[in-house]
């Protein structure tokens, strides 16, 4: 079965470089909520707020090739399940791919919006489903239950989506929803259950993931640390009675020669302010199992950006340039492409890639790297690899 | 605030002149069949569903010269924030009007969303907040709460709503909402809550209305009897230092005779299956209680030609009406109707109104 390449939206505006901070599109950036001058659009006088360089960036993903792209959520950046509507109309094969809590909606009404965000786009909505990263911030989101009971919430969550997608009656008594004779309304029950990929790393999370998930997806770790944890996800579901799929969620810096690859890299490093330094090392304590497994590859002292490169080509220092996961594969177009069929033979179903900026990157990537993926053409050359 | 008139979207379905049954323009329906005959070539294939059709109505209100487009909240309908966010960027100018229960999950996540609505929207996005129908519709979402509960959990929705929006940090823990800390951040935090519409005649919808919304949409009234209801609401506002607009949602049968407009209304009394329980009202009029359009039709439409409609429209102003909710079959040909021929005399008549009493 042939491999799917997802792209991502930037929610939270974003610069013009991996290694800039300004010019920025948006109003946004990471780890800086002092911003309100917005770049390039939206400032509210020329007719054009930040979704129109969304509607850009999401454009070129298609044209590209992508399937689609992830629409991550944090608090501080816009919201997917607002974006995906939005842009339904002016995409043709962009498959939207909305992260959110199960916790905070109610599961019915997800199923009805879902089936209806399926209608509005010919069936390109799809799910990743997350639980959260714990803490204050579940309070924060005006949620609060224990780590544990999350992802018990979350099963159930999605045994009543399922349970009413196609119609119904359907009756349900669990622990946290309790539901009689319901069922999607006629003239939405027809559309294709939305695919889901699922994140988290903790033992609750696996189990519920191998109830109802396509996809696991992980960020990048080590690549053979990577395959174990493929391994076990998969032995887990496969005691469950069912198959689930891996997917990889990374950031990529992809040019015609390594070397201008790692110049990116190093011209980036050389420019990261010292508060951002301060941050890094501060190793803010959270909830999250997958968050922790990344920081655990990060050397103590780091002089260079060299010491930072883990394996061939995976620089563990992307969240000193703009947040979020800290490792990803820098390379020539042939190098990148080789490293995903590694990942690919290690298991790997899916991709969500990323780099920055968005919109020139999407054609960068689609162009160069897409074309040189064997994915699953050839499982001859995907053992040789290997 | 200034007389705004707000079309309804027909999420449901709509229907056709001198055919009340209901239909939903660009759906297939599962039906394979086209409804040409075979010796006539029908190109749409499943090219099309009623979205196309949603996307059309949303942009004649625009083009109409609306003010706003409310969303219905239906159950058998597609699920309103899909279709505003649809139907907002299809628009520029219309505020958009989403009904929803407050049974839809975190408020503090709801409002999250409603800022990224506004961004994109220019703050056009406004929030009818209802009681997600019957008992049974209720639980068919999983919602047990006793009837008694329903507005109370609408006030606390709101108050969680607005406090995560007030720029501040926000600490709340309510019966049926808790948040602590929040409030959001960087661009998101320069955003208000959405203006709040909530509805209903009893007592206690306005009282909540007082000391929450900004608007309260009264179902359709005789103005004689909507105007001592008006000065009610005003007066609970005042006791809670708020002022609060009052809006009406009514449907139109307007033609260009009063006689036509009887007849049109008569022919869709009949066809929808109406006509025992509805008594024929006196020409002269112009208000039918209980002709309605459809399952989101109002409890009472106004019939009359162009002139006369606008006229009841703008007594219904001078009673203290602010925000018309309005609706008329088939939605997208009436919106032009509507636009072009009654709102430009009653805003003409509710601004030589003003004049007066300045």
């Amino acid at each position: 079965m042939s491999i799917d390449i997802f792209w991502r939206i930037p929610t939270h505006g974003e610069p013009r470089h991996h290694r800039a901070r300004t010019p920025y599109r948006g109003d946004w950036f990471p780890g800086d909520e002092t911003r309100r001058e917005p770049g390039i659009a939206g400032d509210g006088n020329d007719g054009y707020t930040y979704i129109d360089y969304l509607a850009e960036i999401a454009h070129a993903a298609e044209i590209s090739g992508f399937q689609g792209g992830l629409i991550p959520t944090f608090p501080s950046t816009e919201e997917p399940w607002v974006i995906s509507p939005f842009l339904a109309r002016e995409t043709k094969t962009f498959r939207f791919m909305i992260p959110f809590q199960p916790g905070f909606q109610n599961p019915v009404l997800v199923a009805r919006a879902t089936a209806s965000l399926q209608r509005a786009t010919g069936g390109r909505a799809l799910y990743n489903i997350i639980s959260g990263g714990g803490g204050p911030e579940q309070l924060w989101w005006g949620d609060s239950i224990a780590h544990d009971d999350r992802y018990t919430r979350t099963t159930e969550f999605l045994d009543v989506l399922r349970g009413v997608w196609d119609g119904g009656p359907f009756s349900y008594r669990g622990k946290f929803y309790q539901i009689e004779d319901s069922g999607l309304p006629s003239s939405l029950s027809r559309e294709a259950f939305p695919e889901i990929y699922f994140s988290g790393s903790s033992d609750a999370a696996l189990a519920s993931a191998s109830k109802h998930a396509d996809y696991y997806l992980s960020w990048l770790e080590p690549f053979e640390q990577l395959g174990n944890k493929f391994k076990r996800v998969q032995e887990k579901t496969a005691a469950l009675g069912r198959q689930i799929k891996t997917a990889v969620r990374v950031d990529i810096v992809a040019r015609p020669t390594e070397e201008e690859a790692w110049r990116e890299i190093q011209r980036g490093f050389e420019n990261v302010d010292k508060k951002v330094w301060e941050q890094y090392y501060a190793s803010v304590q959270s909830e999250s199992v997958g968050a922790a497994r990344q920081r655990s590859f990060r050397p103590t002292t780091i002089n260079s950006y060299k010491d930072l490169i883990i394996e061939p080509n995976v620089w563990s220092g992307f969240s000193l340039l703009r947040g979020g996961q800290t490792q990803g594969i820098v390379g020539s177009y042939e190098q990148v492409a080789e490293r995903l069929d590694q990942l690919v033979a290690l298991g790997a179903g899916a991709f969500i890639l990323a780099s920055t900026p968005h919109l020139e990157e999407a054609y960068r990537v689609g162009e160069e790297v897409l074309p040189l993926v064997r994915g699953r053409s050839d499982e001859t050359v995907l053992r040789k690899v290997a | 605030m200034a007389t705004e008139f707000i079309w309804q979207l027909p999420v449901a379905s709509d229907g056709r002149y001198g055919d009340a049954r209901a239909i939903r323009r660009g759906e297939r329906d599962g039906s394979e069949r086209s409804v040409f005959s075979p010796g006539v070539s029908d190109p749409r294939g499943d090219n099309f569903n009623y979205f196309d059709y949603l996307y059309q109505v949303a942009r004649a209100t625009d083009l109409a010269g609306f003010d706003g487009l409310q969303i219905p909240d239906d159950p058998d309908a597609d699920e309103s924030w899909i279709v505003a966010a649809y139907a907002a960027r299809a628009t520029r100018h219309v505020r958009i009007l989403a009904e929803f229960p407050a049974s839809r999950g975190s408020s503090v996540f709801a409002a999250k969303n409603a800022i990224s609505f506004q961004r994109f929207s220019k703050g056009r996005f406004a929030w009818q907040i209802g009681l997600g129908g019957n008992e049974l519709q209720r639980r068919w979402y999983g919602d047990h709460l006793e009837e008694a509960d329903l507005l109370p959990r609408i006030e606390e929705f709101v108050t969680v709503a607005r406090g995560v929006t007030s720029g501040k940090k926000f600490s709340f823990a309510g019966r049926f909402f808790e948040v602590l800390e929040g409030g959001f951040g960087g661009p998101l935090s320069a955003y208000p809550l959405p203006p709040v519409y909530l509805s209903g005649n009893s007592d206690a919808a306005l009282s909540l209305s007082a000391r929450v919304a900004d608007v309260h949409i009264f179902d359709a009234l005789p103005v004689a009897q909507l105007r001592p209801a008006v000065a009610h609401l005003k007066a609970l506002a005042d006791q809670e230092g708020r002022k609060v607009a009052a809006g009406l949602r009514i449907d139109l049968v307007a033609r260009e005779t009063e006689r036509e407009a009887l007849f049109e209304a008569r022919r869709y009394l009949n066809q929808s299956g109406q006509q025992r329980t509805v008594a024929d009202p006196a020409v002269g009029s112009n208000y039918w209680h209980g002709l309605s359009y459809g399952r989101n039709g109002a409890a009472a439409s106004l019939f009359g030609d162009y002139e006369q409609v606008a006229k009841r429209l703008a007594e219904y102003g001078e009673a203290g009406v602010e925000s018309f909710i309005l609706s008329a079959v088939p939605h997208l040909e009436e919106a032009y109707r509507i636009g072009e021929l009654v709102l430009p005399v009653a805003r003409g008549l509710a601004s030589a109104e003003r004049r007066l009493a300045a």
